[in-house]
């Protein structure tokens, strides 16, 4: 038997578009309490410009500290969208229908979120200004384009246009449901957005070819965006443990782990804030719990190969990073202590939730295993950065070590908030869940009689 | 929307009713995108076609043992004038052997990743896959040599015992050939299983159809079988722990082959994408190995109306992602070791690359990437069956490429252990030296050669006796899948509606 009942679709447009058509009591409170926690980084990003980096705990030796420790993140996390949405469109995978959405739109968000971290970070932000203009013509100072700095911006805002693309193509269908619910302003605003889509067969078959399209052509661009913010470190021979050949699918897998594990986090608080229990079902978020084991165990395997040859080439300064990194010792900061909770929660601790089918069906047991997820990830990428650059090898003067402060916690601890006040915004405006994708999908459903039991079936076209 | 309508072969209906034929001019799936037969006889009629063999099956068995017995010439050539001692020497025959593990180690594996992620498509392949498990057989035996020649970690110095190269063993001194041997042998077993939990309901239906030894061996390996309910939870139960037991098998071996029998022979070289590049140029060759053997079967084979086009569609789009794996890995490896600028990985790149194996390096490039890429992305060459079988065809000579440019050269860049030290361990300093210039590039011997095609010819030939041994398709896979799939109608097209049991 089918899990989900096949709902008309007067219902699903009603049901989804509450969040929009409809304000829940508790929806300015929140918004308010995060714009004030965003207001406060904002301040203190000001602060920080106008007296300088020395606020925070970077100093020779560790330069790159919990920004590009959180700019990596929000990367990752930006590639749940395409791994949910393009990748499972090509495999035709129907429980990807609920997800896609919130995904793409995470994608966007947190991309936007990664951006700031590296320009706020240089210190002085308006000097970044010089790399698209170079200021000094005469004595030939001029954008080094061969640094993975520079392809950096380059991947992540070809990413960001065709997701935004990708976003808006699928959203077309339901702004034209939303022209025809609104009233006033609104109203002209999506019917300008749905660029007067009347649902025609000739509109739908080239809605339904430019996804297609767009997901495999973004395909590319998605394992791109994650290699070459890889090999911003990889790239760097200077600080062991970073220089690296398997840093670029490694941080791809890793990427897409944290990134679907915050998409299921995400959609399991839509399915509780709006009571979407009848379209963000178990059976989605267990199908996106078997997929996890199997990203999860890849990362996993990457990890692996990464520490082994890491110690593998028996170099002095290299095994002096691994000892900082996994031996207890007099260190300063207990490294190890660290990589044994991170290795723990990033991927004994979810996996062991995972596996069995009742957890994975359970909301609670779900969000906690992807929160530890995410929060694993952030750590992973701190510990993969700061021990090489504190440089505890032969040279003992040139030993350093990094203790963040205030406000690069607060900042972090700001992105999230602001990431999530503009995912509820974005579902006060448009539909977090797609209408149209909903509704093909119980359209293809259908059920197929094997000897006395009845199973679930689709249609497909090939 | 549920209807009890009765599965009929597309096929059948297209010649029947001018409806289908609407329903297929307007594209909404082809008679070719049908996977599985409805037919009641099947067991019969696979068993009927293994016992009267088309003559493309005599050639496979003669080609296959005459190649075998041309590897086995080679060896004792090579035996009898390098000796073992010469590691050097044995180049060649490890990228042999690497090749063949290669190939067939992870074709079981796509009939359990198929059957895991429940593609329909995967049923008329899946026993094509699982038989290549008794070619892991034969991979035991042709590993024991390749464990012979390889060099010792350590050496005996005036000082005592010291290590001489890098080794994913660290602290050991004398090859771990042990540990190798069981990993190898742990992942044959495994596959076997795999094969035999498969097979067994099939062999329990064919048991009525057949004679002889294999009347015997049926009623040994399926004799307790009656397919009860408990048995079929037993089996389906079964096959997926063994599967993820075999891909982690698989996978660990793989790291184990191509560490120390490539990287760690390379003075210098340190890579830690080379194992997952190996892993997937793996699942690459093994995807492309089955393939090609449906295609065979489909063609020349007599087996055109159980394999349809709908397993080479799908399977190509795979293989299609399996291939910008590759090369994705290729890059990642190239461009961290050539912007890296260190002199070392500028050699490995030299000798690898650009330098020694330039060459073979780009034939390869061609064969694995350049040539199947643009057949896998026409959906016209895909959709008629002949693309993805045309690909593999190239893939499967530039792994062989691949495979040579990386064993034989590998064994040839390792310095001979003449007296003391070779390469040093602990200074990253002294590496650089050791493969500048980088050694010229090595051509193989008539030896070489032979044992390269005898390597081509074990995996023919074990691969028909067990087509002789076993019915080829699997009929349990394919009989569940007719059940699942029929014809339906959605607004005014006729659909393949495919049905997913949890």
């Amino acid at each position: 038997m089918q899990e989900g009942k096949v709902l008309p679709a007067a219902q699903i447009n009603r049901d989804l578009l509450r969040s929009i058509l409809e304000t829940p009591q508790w929806f300015w409170p929140v918004v308010s309490l995060l714009g004030l926690i965003v207001l406060a980084a904002a301040v203190t990003i000001g602060v920080m410009i106008n007296t300088g980096l020395g606020i925070t705990g970077l100093n020779y030796k560790v330069v790159w500290g919990f920004f590009i420790t959180n700019f990596v993140f929000w990367i990752g996390i930006s590639h749940a969208g395409v791994m949910l949405s393009a990748i499972l469109r090509l495999a035709k995978a129907e429980w990807r229908r609920p997800a896609t959405r919130a995904a793409e739109v995470l994608t966007i968000f947190s991309l936007m979120t990664a951006m700031i971290m590296p320009i706020i970070h240089t210190g002085r932000p308006w000097r970044i200004l010089y790399w698209a203009f170079p200021y000094d013509f005469a004595r030939g100072i001029w954008p080094n384009i061969r640094t993975p700095l520079v392809w950096d911006p380059s991947a992540i805002l070809t990413y960001l246009t065709s997701s935004t693309l990708f976003v808006l193509i699928a959203l077309v269908p339901d702004f034209a449901v939303l022209r025809d619910r609104t009233t006033g302003w609104p109203r002209l605003v999506y019917t300008l957005l749905a660029m007067g889509w009347e649902g025609n067969p000739r509109q739908w078959k080239l809605q339904i070819i430019a996804g297609v399209l767009l997901s495999a052509l973004i395909l590319p661009v998605f394992v791109s965006v994650h290699s070459i913010v890889s090999w911003d470190f990889g790239m760097a021979v200077a600080i062991k443990s970073w220089h690296s050949t398997v840093f670029a699918p490694y941080f791809v897998v890793g990427a897409v782990h944290s990134g679907v594990s915050a998409v299921v986090f995400a959609m399991i608080l839509l399915r509780w804030a709006y009571g979407w229990q009848d379209y963000i079902r178990h059976e989605h978020i267990d199908a996106l719990g078997r997929l996890l084991i199997v990203v999860a165990t890849g990362w996993f395997y990457f990890l692996v190969m990464e520490i082994i040859f890491g110690i593998y080439g028996l170099e002095g300064d290299e095994l002096a990073v691994r000892a900082l990194q996994f031996l207890p010792g007099d260190h300063g900061v207990a490294y190890n202590v660290w990589m044994i909770i991170f290795v723990g929660i990033t991927y004994f601790l979810p996996v062991i939730l995972w596996l069995p089918k009742a957890w994975r069906r359970n909301l609670w047991i779900m969000s906690a295993a992807c929160i530890s997820v995410n929060v694993g990830m952030w750590l992973e990428r701190y510990l993969l950065f700061v021990p090489g650059q504190a440089n505890k090898q032969f040279q003992t003067f040139t030993w350093n070590d990094y203790l963040p402060q205030w406000p690069e916690a607060l900042i972090v601890g700001a992105t999230f908030a602001f990431v999530s006040m503009l995912m509820l915004l974005f579902s006060r405006v448009f539909p977090l869940v797609p209408l149209y994708d909903i509704k093909e999908g119980d359209i293809l459903k259908t059920e197929i009689k094997v000897g006395r039991r009845t199973v679930p079936a689709t249609f497909r076209e090939d | 929307m549920a209807s009890g309508t009765q599965a009929h072969s597309p096929a059948v209906e297209h010649e029947q009713t001018g409806q289908e034929h609407d329903a297929h001019e307007h594209g909404h799936f082809g008679p070719e995108m049908w996977v599985i037969p409805e037919r009641a006889g099947l067991v019969a009629e696979v068993n009927e076609k293994q016992r009267t063999t088309p003559g493309i099956w005599r050639w496979v068995f003669i080609v296959g043992g005459a190649l075998t017995a041309l590897g086995i010439v080679g060896f004792v050539i090579k035996a009898l004038s390098d000796g073992f001692s010469n590691h050097q020497a044995w180049g060649f025959y490890v990228a042999a052997f690497a090749f063949v593990f290669t190939l067939t180690a992870s074709a079981p594996l796509a009939a359990c990743a198929f059957r895991f992620t429940k593609s329909h498509w995967r049923r008329p392949l899946s026993r094509i896959a699982e038989i290549f498990s008794l070619v892991s057989l034969v991979n035991i035996l042709l590993f024991i040599p390749a464990l012979i020649v390889l060099p010792d970690i350590g050496v005996m110095t005036e000082s005592g015992e010291q290590m001489v190269r890098r080794s994913i063993w660290f602290q050991e001194l004398t090859n771990p050939w042990g540990w190798l041997l069981a990993g190898m042998i742990g992942l044959s077993l495994c596959s076997v299983a795999i094969l035999w939990l498969a097979a067994m309901p099939d062999m329990a239906q064919s048991r009525q159809y057949v004679s002889g030894f294999r009347a015997s061996l049926y009623a040994r390996l399926a004799g307790g079988w009656y397919g009860t309910k408990r048995q079929w939870q037993i089996q389906k139960g079964g096959l997926a722990i063994l599967g993820a037991l075999y891909f982690m098998m698989v996978v660990f071996v793989q790291f184990l082959v191509v560490s120390d029998f490539a990287m760690a022979m390379i003075p210098g070289w340190k890579d830690s994408i080379l194992p997952p590049f190996y892993t997937v140029i793996s699942f690459q060759g093994g995807l492309a190995a089955i393939l090609l053997v449906a295609y065979a079967m489909r063609r020349w084979g007599g087996y055109r109306e159980y394999i349809g086009h709908a397993p080479f569609w799908a399977a190509s789009k795979v293989l299609l992602g399996l291939t910008l794996l590759h090369t994705y890995h290729l890059f990642a490896f190239f461009i961290t070791y050539w912007y890296g600028r260190l002199e070392v990985e500028q050699a490995i790149l030299n000798y690898l690359m650009f330098d020694s194996y330039l060459g073979i390096f780009w034939a390869q490039l061609f064969f694995t990437f350049f040539i199947p890429f643009p057949i896998l992305v026409s959906n016209h060459a895909r959709r008629e069956g002949w693309g993805a079988p045309l690909a593999a065809v190239f893939i499967i000579i530039g792994l062989m490429l691949w495979h040579i440019r990386i064993f034989a050269a590998a064994f040839a860049a390792a310095p001979a252990a003449e007296g003391g030290l070779y390469y040093l361990p602990s200074d990253a300093f002294s590496f650089p030296a050791l493969l500048l210039p980088p050694p010229k590039a090595t051509f193989p011997g008539t030896a070489d050669i032979f044992m390269i095609l005898g390597g081509v010819g074990i995996v023919l030939l074990v691969f028909r006796i067990g087509m002789m041994l076993l019915p080829p398709l699997s009929l349990w896979e394919m009989k569940e899948g007719a059940m699942y799939q029929k014809v339906d109608t959605l607004i005014r097209g006729r659909y393949l509606v495919l049905g997913k049991p949890e």
